[in-house]
C-alpha cells in the first residue's frame, strides 16, 4: 500500500518534471525563433578588366580604407567596420558571383559606316560592317540604338545638317526594316561639326562621310 | 461647375506630365530571369526586360532571380538571387559627363562595370552596403552582403 502510494507520487513527480521540461522547451524554442540581429558581412572582389584600363576600388573611408587594385584582390568588412584582406582564386570569386556575372549585360559597342559623296548610299567597303551591326543588334536583348550621322566639309552647313540627318535616318530605316526589336532607335544628324579627321572647309574627306551607331 | 469638370483631366494630365519630368529615366533593365521585382515609391511590380529605371527605384530578386541593367553613362549592374539593390542617387550630364551614382546593396550579390561617371571623377561613383562604402575608381568588381 505504502509502496503503491509512493509509486503514484513518484509518477506524479515525473509527470510534473516532464511538463516543466516541455514548457521550458517551448519557451526556449520560442526564444530561439526570435532572430538575433543578423551578422552582416560585406565581401568585395576586384575582377579583371576587358581592357587594360586602370582599375581600383577603395574599401571604406578615412585612415582605415583599403585599396583593391589587382584582379581578384578582395576584402571583407564586418558589422564593426573591420576590414580584412582576402585572396580568393579566380575560380572561387567566379563561383561566388556566378549568377550575377551571368546576368551582366554586354558592353555597349559602336560601328562606323561610310557613305558615298553627297549621298545616303553606304560604300561597298562598309557593307560587312552593316551586316555585323544588324547581327549584333538582333543578338542583344532590349537593345537601344543611337545613330549619329556626319558629313565632310564640302557644301553649306545647312545642306550638311540635312544630309547627315538623312544618312542617320537611312540607317535607322534599315534597322527597323530588318525587324530589330529595339526599345529605342534615336537618329540625329551632326552635320560637319564632328569630323573624324579635321580638314579645311570644302575639302572632301571620305572618313568624315559617316554614320556612327552605338548599340547599348 | 461644368467647366471645372472639364478642367480636371487637363489638371491631372499636367500633374502626370510634371511627375514624368521630375523622375527621369536613368537606365534600362536588359535581362530578367526568375523572380525579379521593381519597387518604385510604394508600388512593387514584376520587372521586365526593356523597362526603364529611375533614381530611387529598388531592384529585388527572389531565390532564383537575376537581373542585368545598363545606365545612361554606360555603367552596367547585374544582381544575383536574393538581392535588394537601391538606386539611391543618380545624376549625369551627357555633355560634360559629370555625375554622381550611389547604389545601395542591402542584401545579395551585385556585379558592377562602371561607366562615364566613375571615369570622369574618382569620387563620383559609390556602392554602399550595410557595413561599408566602396569608392569606385573603375571598373569591374563584385560585392556580396552575407548574413
Amino acid at each position: 500500500m505504502k509502496n503503491k502510494k509512493f509509486r503514484a507520487r513518484w509518477l506524479g513527480l515525473q509527470l510534473r518534471r516532464a511538463i516543466a521540461a516541455s514548457v521550458a522547451c517551448v519557451v526556449i524554442t520560442g526564444c530561439a525563433t526570435v532572430k538575433p540581429a543578423p551578422k552582416l558581412n560585406t565581401y568585395v572582389v576586384l575582377l579583371p578588366e576587358e581592357s587594360s584600363a586602370p582599375t581600383a576600388v577603395i574599401v571604406g573611408e578615412g585612415a582605415s580604407a583599403l585599396t583593391l587594385d589587382r584582379p581578384y584582390s578582395a576584402a571583407t568588412v564586418d558589422t564593426a567596420g573591420k576590414i580584412d584582406r582576402k585572396s580568393p582564386t579566380a575560380a572561387e570569386a567566379n563561383q561566388t558571383f556566378a549568377a550575377a556575372l551571368a546576368a551582366q549585360p554586354p558592353k555597349p559597342i559602336s560601328f562606323t559606316l561610310y557613305f558615298e559623296t553627297n549621298s545616303t548610299q553606304i560604300t561597298p567597303a562598309s557593307r560587312p560592317q552593316l551586316e555585323a551591326l544588324m547581327a549584333e543588334a538582333a543578338r542583344r536583348q532590349a537593345v537601344e540604338v543611337q545613330v549619329t550621322g556626319h558629313t565632310d566639309r564640302v557644301g553649306s552647313d545647312t545642306d550638311n545638317d540635312r544630309l547627315s540627318q538623312q544618312r542617320a535616318e537611312s540607317v535607322r530605316t534599315m534597322l527597323v526594316q530588318t525587324g530589330i526589336k529595339a526599345t529605342f532607335i534615336r537618329a540625329v544628324g551632326r552635320g560637319e561639326r564632328e569630323p573624324l579627321v579635321p580638314t579645311a572647309d570644302e575639302q572632301p574627306e571620305a572618313r568624315n562621310r559617316r554614320v556612327e551607331v552605338i548599340l547599348r | 461647375m461644368k467647366s471645372c469638370y472639364r478642367a480636371l483631366p487637363v489638371l491631372v494630365g499636367f500633374i502626370v506630365a510634371t511627375a514624368t519630368v521630375a523622375f527621369a529615366d536613368i537606365g534600362q533593365i536588359k535581362n530578367v530571369s526568375g523572380e525579379v521585382f521593381l519597387l518604385r515609391q510604394t508600388v512593387q511590380s514584376p520587372a521586365k526586360a526593356g523597362e526603364l529605371v529611375q533614381q530611387f527605384d529598388v531592384i529585388i530578386t527572389g531565390a532564383n532571380g537575376t537581373v542585368g541593367l545598363t545606365f545612361i553613362d554606360s555603367s552596367r549592374l547585374s544582381a544575383g538571387p536574393n538581392s535588394r539593390i537601391e538606386l539611391k542617387q543618380f545624376r549625369f550630364n551627357p555633355t560634360t559627363q559629370d555625375g554622381e551614382f550611389v547604389t545601395d546593396v542591402q542584401r545579395g550579390t551585385l556585379a558592377v562595370v562602371s561607366g562615364q561617371i566613375a571615369k570622369r571623377s574618382p569620387d563620383a561613383m559609390k556602392v554602399k552596403t550595410p557595413t561599408t562604402i566602396l569608392g569606385v575608381r573603375g571598373t569591374t568588381f563584385a560585392v556580396k552582403v552575407e548574413e
